[in-house]
């Protein structure tokens, strides 16, 4: 199977958040950066794959020469080669437009499967892997935490809402977004990054893509939110202070 | 009087076949000792050389070698009255030296030592008295094999080390029994043939069995890595650690052909007094047995079949192996580099050590908890941020920085050094120090994690470090050493120690609130004065493994908690101390199987019937903590130094 | 100026509550853009829901019927929607964020060279839409400038669904042109995890318990609270240590990992192992009679009183506001 796995950079999780002067993005001197986390269990499920069917497995990410450590990591894991879209701007594209670069780069690569993570840590859309089966004309599927190749295709494990899952049949090739936890992942290794460093990397400038990049949607400004991160302790007996932790719960944190 | 009288008897005449059937038998014997002491040495040339060995300075070997091989130091120390008797075998078969080479002589018609001259008579003497002491040491250590069985000796019966501990004595025997015969009795004869064939079947029988310790462990203990726990760093691209045999260097393959099979190491650790499958003695045999059926150039697993590979995985890197070991096996390079071996090539998988793995990947902290976490602690606690301008860089690490016990330690420290006017600050991020993927042999995130904290002590100009935990410490000024050059750091409790003239004590005051305030017996100008002798408060110290076996700290704790009460020694303590169970990564892993170490240990702490438990550790503060919370509220106090002098100082110190 | 069509989803033959949530966005976007609200019904038979919605205050209510539509897959519903849109030509269309939409709005958005402006929290004039960035940590604010419909679906709880308005709307309904070779995805029956292991590790809801608790005959206060709640039962070390719950509801580093969307804390202290163990959470809240325990520091929310008498209350509160 030939399973092409798109990967993206994101800024750490734990990153502290700082508004640039511009105030339309975040200050990105001084961040770390890491793989997306859903992404990694794209990979993750696609090195599985590889192990039991044979095949190859490609990572594909765009991004700023900064993407570099990501992708030897993927490499490092167990991926056998990897496709840079050098691209500086790709905070200015909108879901559809980077969309399209990756279709345009994925093409040519004829895969079996296209994996994505669910959503990216730091824009959270979830809309890539999506856009992606679109633009190349695949069926797809999404929230997969678990993927088995068949005779006649793919039966994969989506997760629903409240703890109900179902299966689904589709032909290859398809796309599928990775749900996080449906796998463990596997850690890096010194040999897996020694042997990365034999292991192909092929840069494409955006420009060479040529796609359209019309924006349809702006992200026109950033801002902080002013919920404060800080401890609410709910005051009164016990009678009242639950009563207001069930209105908290419902309303303001909205997990009930 | 016949004792002075009497002299050692030779005797004259050898018939030429009996002087062909000695030389026969010297030669059948030499080529019987060699066709197998030739296999053992072919197979540690054969191991690949040690990279990182470099025999100057060689103060410290000849000091080692004399110190441990010729005055059997290590080796009575540890275990006295057994050790006692093996030293004098040993200092038995060095003043034989001269002994055996004229006894083999006057076979020969050759004899230069004349026992009736003064030289003669004095080393014969001399001799005799060693041959004694031999007997009485052989026939103890024999009795204490067979009939006593201490439980780390195996449960197999090793009937080569009876027949052996026969032939030595038999050997002194014989030489004690030759100053009761003349010259001409054919009894002289008889004696001499038999100290002869016993000698002579002694030697073949060394390299085949652990007597090989004979000829080896003086090479062993002088060739040694140079430190305790000495791990080395890996060499080009194609070293993981210890896989196969081709990984096995030429120190393993001398240490592991070494190994007296003596069980010290087993006796002190951790792991195997706990029921788990992890026994150090089994490792280094292992690799023995490995070598014997494969050798250095196989490429067959290390792990599987000689060692399963759960045990090096149940080491907590306490030390007490190498550090009892009595001719110098280094226990811990070993269990790292075959930790290496599976976790650098991605052949351990275990749930908990992938996610202590992923989370230092990705993160800052080997808990995976948000790093903004730490910076939320520093400013409340309102530490002040390294800025190049103060005196110490105090490292927080990751209990420090996380932990609510470690929190406190660190605010009680902070306190101390203001009170004592010291300048310090700390860094904006800390990153993990790598102590527990170091252990855990996961050289990537190691040298990951090294790399970028020096180089954000470089560029924060840092100049001294002092940290709370003991971890932390070995791995900041030895581990990081193979990626730069660390600043000079040390530990709390020695920074302290150095101070103690400056800090209150405390007297008969048992909790921490309603006293607070000088002891009314410190002199004018603050220094403690004497404690009470009927002082209730009773602090048993638990020695750190990272301090105390790895670092040699012992007295600066001790003196610290003096000022706040009577400190009490727990049963195994300084380097015999019993590990609380969470280091070489552990705590990081999951629950144990059997016994949990930190329960023994803890209950071993209980039974002093201390009041309080001093540690130095936070790590040791948290495994004893929940083992303490099982005993409930008749538990005594659990507190660290820091805490426990913080508790003495006036209650309005400078903010 | 074609309107705001909101699609409602389905729900056991109803319409799902966020669905109402959506309605309720759309209608003040209605009020905002000086537009009207219609409402959208797809599926296989949806005249008993194209009822209960046409309820509400909307200008119409389309059917959107097809026998390849009575199970969900993105082909179908982006074919039906597509062919809907491609005549109608609505201003916005509006969807609640489920897994389901997240799944074919999209690929409808793309399909008309649009993009999803998603899990939206907030809109104001413009219209520009406020969204989440950065896990929660970062608002921000996207205008749609395209040409064509603009799509957008609502957060879970950012509008409350009893502020739709109530009314009495038009039903129409719309065939769109489906071939069984258009469905490429082939969905089966949906089923639970398996019941009997006890999961912490995907539990959504979940109740703790530390030794505040003090004995094991008070552990049903606790599950009463999470029985109330639809939540699994972890404890803190100690209490499994103790035999009081079994070693599988250990939370902590050397036990279960959780990231439920919300954790309760009851009588735990907050020691490092177990604090580890809940960072995923999405939601802490914390019961502790000891006002400095360390659990407070990283919960969202906390009570500090006696857990005896305020879990029960808790329980009550939740169960009344079911």
């Amino acid at each position: 199977m030939k399973i092409i796995v798109a990967i993206k950079q994101v800024p750490e999780r734990d990153a502290q958040i700082r508004i640039d002067t511009a105030g339309k993005w975040i200050e990105e001197s001084g961040l770390q950066y890491a793989l997306n986390e859903s992404d990694a269990y794209a990979l993750e499920e696609a090195l599985q794959l590889k192990e039991k069917h044979g095949g190859e497995v490609v990572v594909l990410t765009a991004g700023p020469e900064r993407v570099g450590p990501t992708i030897r990591e993927a490499l490092a894991k167990g991926a056998d080669r990897a496709i840079h879209i050098d691209c500086a701007d790709l905070g200015s594209r909108d879901a559809l437009g980077v969309a399209r670069l990756l279709a345009a780069a994925l093409k040519p690569e004829a895969p079996d499967l296209v994996l994505t993570g669910l959503q990216s840590d730091d824009l959270g859309q979830g809309q890539t892997g999506v856009i992606l089966a679109e633009l190349l004309g695949l069926p797809h599927s999404s929230l997969i935490l678990h993927v088995d190749k068949t005779d006649s295709g793919l039966t994969v494990k989506r997760e629903l809402e409240e703890g109900w899952f179902q299966n689904i049949d589709l032909p290859t090739p398809a796309v599928l977004t990775i749900q996080s936890g449906g796998n463990k992942l596997r850690y890096a290794t010194l040999m897996g990054i020694k042997r990365a460093k034999t292991k192909e990397v092929r840069t494409v400038p955006a420009s060479e893509l040529a796609v359209d990049s019309t924006l349809v949607a702006v992200l026109e400004r950033v801002s902080l939110p002013q919920k404060q991160k800080s401890t609410q302790i709910l005051p009164g007996n016990p009678k009242e202070a639950a009563a207001a932790l069930v209105e908290k719960l419902k309303f303001e944190a909205r997990v009930l | 009087m016949l004792l002075l009288n009497a002299t050692l008897s030779e005797p004259q005449h050898f018939s030429l076949v009996e002087k062909l059937l000695l030389v026969l038998f010297v030669a059948a014997s030499a080529a019987g000792f060699w066709l197998r002491f030739r296999v053992v040495l072919d197979k540690i040339l054969k191991s690949k050389k040690d990279a990182n060995f470099h025999l100057f300075p060689i103060g410290k070997r000849i000091w080692d070698f004399i110190w441990e091989v010729a005055l059997q130091a290590k080796v009575i120390r540890q275990r006295p009255l057994p050790g006692l008797a093996h030293a004098l075998v040993f200092w038995g078969f060095c003043a034989f030296v001269l002994v055996t080479t004229n006894h083999f002589a006057v076979g020969l018609g050759l004899g230069f030592l004349n026992p009736a001259g003064v030289f003669g008579r004095f080393y014969t003497y001399f001799a005799a008295v060693f041959a004694l002491g031999c007997a009485v040491g052989i026939f103890g250590l024999f009795v204490r094999r067979f009939l006593v069985r201490p439980r780390w000796f195996g449960k197999k019966l090793s009937w080569e080390s009876g027949f052996i501990a026969f032939l030595i004595f038999l050997l002194m025997v014989t030489y004690l029994a030759s100053f009761f015969v003349a010259d001409a009795d054919p009894a002289a004869r008889v004696l001499w043939w038999v100290h002869t064939l016993a000698l002579l079947t002694f030697l073949p029988i060394i390299p085949h069995t652990k007597h090989l310790h004979l000829v080896l462990s003086p090479f062993t203990v002088f060739f040694s890595r140079g430190g305790f726990s000495q791990i080395p760093a890996l060499v080009g691209d194609e070293d993981f650690g210890l896989i196969a045999g081709t990984d096995l260097t030429r120190l393993v393959s001398l240490q592991a052909y070494s190994c007296v099979e003596c069980g010290r190491c087993t006796e002190h650790c951790p792991a195997a007094n706990t029921g788990k499958l992890l026994n150090p003695k089994e490792i280094i045999l292992g690799l023995r047995g490995y070598l014997n059926d494969l050798g250095p150039a196989s490429e067959e697993p290390l792990l599987g079949k000689y060692n399963p590979q759960e045990a090096p995985f149940q080491c907590t890197t306490c030390g007490s192996c190498e550090f009892q070991c009595p001719v110098g096996i280094e226990h811990l390079p070993i269990l790292v580099g075959l930790r290496r071996g599976a976790v650098n090539t991605g052949a351990w998988e275990d749930e908990y050590g992938s996610k202590l793995f992923l989370a230092l990947e990705r993160g800052a902290n080997a808990h995976g908890i948000a790093a903004s976490e730490r910076d939320k602690f520093v400013e409340k606690a309102g530490l002040p941020i390294f800025d190049g301008t103060q005196e110490y860089c105090l490292w927080l690490g990751c209990m420090g920085g996380y932990d609510p016990k470690g929190r406190e330690i660190i605010t009680d420290f902070a306190r101390i050094m203001r009170y004592l006017g010291t300048s310090f600050g700390v860094l904006r991020k800390e990153k993990c120090c790598g102590d527990p993927v170091r252990r855990l042999g996961n050289d990537l995130v190691f040298q990951q994690l090294a790399e970028s904290n020096l180089e954000a002590f470089e560029q924060s100009k840092v100049k001294k470090v002092v940290s709370i935990c003991p971890h932390c410490v070995r791995t900041l000024q030895e581990d990081w050493k193979e990626f730069g050059t660390p600043p000079p750091v040390e530990h709390h409790s020695e920074f302290l120690a150095r101070f103690a003239g400056k800090l209150p004590s405390r007297s008969a005051v048992q909790s921490s609130e309603g006293a607070g305030g000088f002891n009314p017996r410190n002199t004018a100008d603050g220094h403690a004065g004497p404690l009470a002798p009927a002082s209730p408060e009773t602090i048993v110290y638990h020695d750190p493994c990272y301090l105390g076996r790895y670092r040699n700290v012992y007295d600066e704790p001790r003196t610290v908690i003096q000022l706040s009460g009577q400190l009490v020694e727990a049963p195994r303590s300084h380097a015999r101390s019993f590990c609380c169970g969470a280091g070489g990564g552990l705590v990081f892993l999951g629950e144990e199987t059997g016994e949990r170490v930190s329960k023994v240990r803890a209950a071993e702490l209980v039974a002093t019937g201390a009041t309080t438990i001093g540690t130095a550790c936070p790590f040791c503060n948290s495994m004893f903590r929940d083992a303490l919370a099982e005993i409930g509220d008749s538990a005594p106090q659990l507190l660290d130094i820091a805490q426990l002098t913080a508790r003495a100082l006036p209650k309005n110190d400078v903010g | 100026m074609s309107g705001i069509y909101v699609v409602i989803e389905e729900r056991d033959g109803r319409a799902s509550r966020i669905s109402w949530e959506a309605v309720a966005a759309g209608q003040k976007l209605a009020t905002l853009a000086g537009q009207t609200v219609n409402a959208i019904v797809l599926g296989a038979q949806t005249e008993a829901i194209a009822a209960e919605v046409a309820a509400k205050a909307f200008a119409k209510v389309v059917r959107i019927e097809h026998p390849l539509l009575a199970a969900y897959t993105a082909d179908g519903f982006t074919l039906a929607l597509q062919q809907f849109i491609e005549s109608d030509k609505p201003d916005y269309v509006v969807f609640p964020h489920t897994y389901q939409v997240r799944d074919y709005a999209p690929k409808l958005a793309a399909r008309l060279g649009q993009v999803l402006i998603g899990d939206v929290t907030g809109f104001g004039d413009g219209p520009v839409f406020t969204r989440q960035l950065m896990q929660g940590r970062l608002n921000g604010s996207y205008r749609p400038t395209g040409n064509g419909p603009c799509f957008v679906s609502v957060q879970a709880g950012a509008f409350r669904a009893d502020e739709t308005q109530p009314g009495a709307a038009a039903i129409s309904t719309f065939t769109p042109t489906i071939e069984p070779a258009q469905i490429r995805t082939k969905p089966s029956e949906r089923f639970r995890g398996a019941a009997q292991t006890v999961d912490l590790g995907s539990a959504q809801l979940i109740v703790g318990v530390g030794r505040g608790i003090k004995d094991a005959a008070n552990i049903p206060i606790a599950q009463d609270l999470a029985t109330a709640l639809g939540a699994e039962l972890g404890a803190s070390r100690p209490i499994c240590d103790n035999g009081w719950l079994p070693m599988e509801r250990q939370i902590g580093s050397s036990g279960q990992t959780i990231s439920p969307k919300l954790y309760i804390a009851v009588g735990i202290s907050g020691a490092i192992q177990h604090l580890v163990g809940i960072k995923g959470s999405q939601c802490v809240v914390a019961i502790n009679k000891d006002a400095d325990a360390p659990i407070f520091e990283a919960a969202d929310y906390g009570i500090v009183g006696d857990l005896m008498e305020v879990v029960p209350a808790l329980t009550e509160a939740v169960k009344a506001a079911q």
